[in-house]
């Protein structure tokens, strides 16, 4: 029982445990999610904050990430995710379906340098920041 | 692999236990999450069988109807009936049960939640609460789900005591339709483990049917041998 209890003890820290993750922003205007493609870097934890900007509530539901997140309207949320594996994960907004759909595109290291080596040459400003 | 290590590590931790529990050990097993509109109401059944066993032919069924309060909590209100002998079916208890979303989901290396439930029997005047700790940890297309609950009765013809429980639950996240399971219960008089399945339904952007069902086996002498569950819920 001694050595159920030390792992149990260790359990209940170890889940606490916390590190920093890059943010990211999805928008919600008009039922439509933007940018509807979004990219990340694939394993490490990430946040993403989502914005509702319609004054409906909107559900961000994806069955691969394994998310379902209630956002109220003119509101924001956070969903956190990951490590993910390298891949393309689709959500869609559960109360408006046809509409508000988006992929969230996981890249490898070598993909995400790349990626953001890109975006600073065509200074846009996707970039991401730490808490 | 290391998710086999941690399913390896809480199994024997939760059979280590020197659980008491003489209630329904076999239940469903929560998930520490709240939706902050979610609506439902809910059937679930329990059935237990083993010839010259005293729970043998127990009949559960439970309605209830529940809804969000906040962001994180949520509410729901039930009528049990039970049976033991053909003849004494009823409604038998009536029950509250409070969740409490403490984390969000990932925000952690694992998801806690807590479980608050006040139950009255009618038939033996007797009370129980039972409070205790949904946690959740997802390994890559798996989610590991244990509910580590503390039950205290009084009142009635029943002895005042404190029991614990504990419930396991490992699901393959296969198909939102399909997502199979391993479940594992410990209790006074009661471990047993056996297969599972549930699933999800969507009839329109915000109603929904889910279901889950599991066959349980004994893993000792004191337990019976088979008891099946089944619930399934109408979120609108």
């Amino acid at each position: 029982m001694r050595v159920s209890r030390q792992y149990l003890w260790l359990l209940l820290l170890g889940s606490f445990a916390l590190s920093a993750r890059q943010e990211f922003s999805l928008k919600l205007k008009d039922h439509l999610f933007s940018p509807a493609r979004l990219t990340v870097p694939a394993g490490e934890k990430i946040k993403i904050r989502l914005i509702n900007q319609d004054d409906t509530p909107e559900e961000f539901e994806s069955f691969s990430l394994n998310r379902e997140k209630v956002v109220l309207g003119q509101s924001q949320a956070v969903i956190y995710l990951g490590p993910l594996q390298p891949g393309e994960y689709p959500f869609f907004g559960d109360f408006h379906p046809d509409s508000a759909k988006g992929v969230l595109i996981a890249l490898a290291d070598a993909q995400w340098r790349a990626h953001q080596q890109q975006q600073t040459e065509n200074n846009e400003t996707e970039t991401p920041h730490v808490d | 692999m290391r998710s086999l290590f941690w399913l390896a590590g809480i199994v024997l931790l939760a059979l280590s236990f020197t659980a008491l529990a003489d209630g329904r050990v076999v239940d469903k097993v929560y998930h520490p999450y709240v939706g902050a509109l979610e609506r439902d109401v809910e059937y679930r059944s329990l059935y237990q069988r083993q010839s010259q066993h005293p729970d043998n032919n127990t009949l559960a069924q439970k309605l209830g109807y529940g809804f969000a309060v906040s962001e994180r909590a949520a509410l729901a209100f039930y009528l049990l009936a039970e049976r033991v002998m053909p003849d004494d079916y009823t409604v038998a208890s009536y029950e509250v049960e409070l969740r409490y979303m403490l984390t969000e989901q990932g925000q952690y290396n694992w998801d806690w939640g807590l479980l608050f439930e006040y139950e009255h029997q009618q038939q033996t005047n007797s009370n129980e609460i039972t409070t205790g700790l949904l946690m959740e940890k997802e390994f890559t297309h798996t989610s590991l789900t244990i509910n580590t609950l503390l039950v205290y009765e009084w009142g009635g013809n029943i002895k005042n005591e404190l029991e614990t429980e504990f419930r396991l639950q490992y699901r393959y996240r296969y198909l939102p339709a399909l997502q199979p399971s391993i479940e594992i219960y410990s209790g006074e008089n009661y471990k047993g483990a056996g297969p599972g399945f549930m699933g999800v339904h969507k009839f329109s952007p915000t109603r929904q049917l889910k279901w889950e069902a599991a066959m349980v086996f004994a893993l000792d002498n004191d337990t019976i041998d088979r008891t099946l569950r089944f619930a399934i819920s109408y979120q609108f």
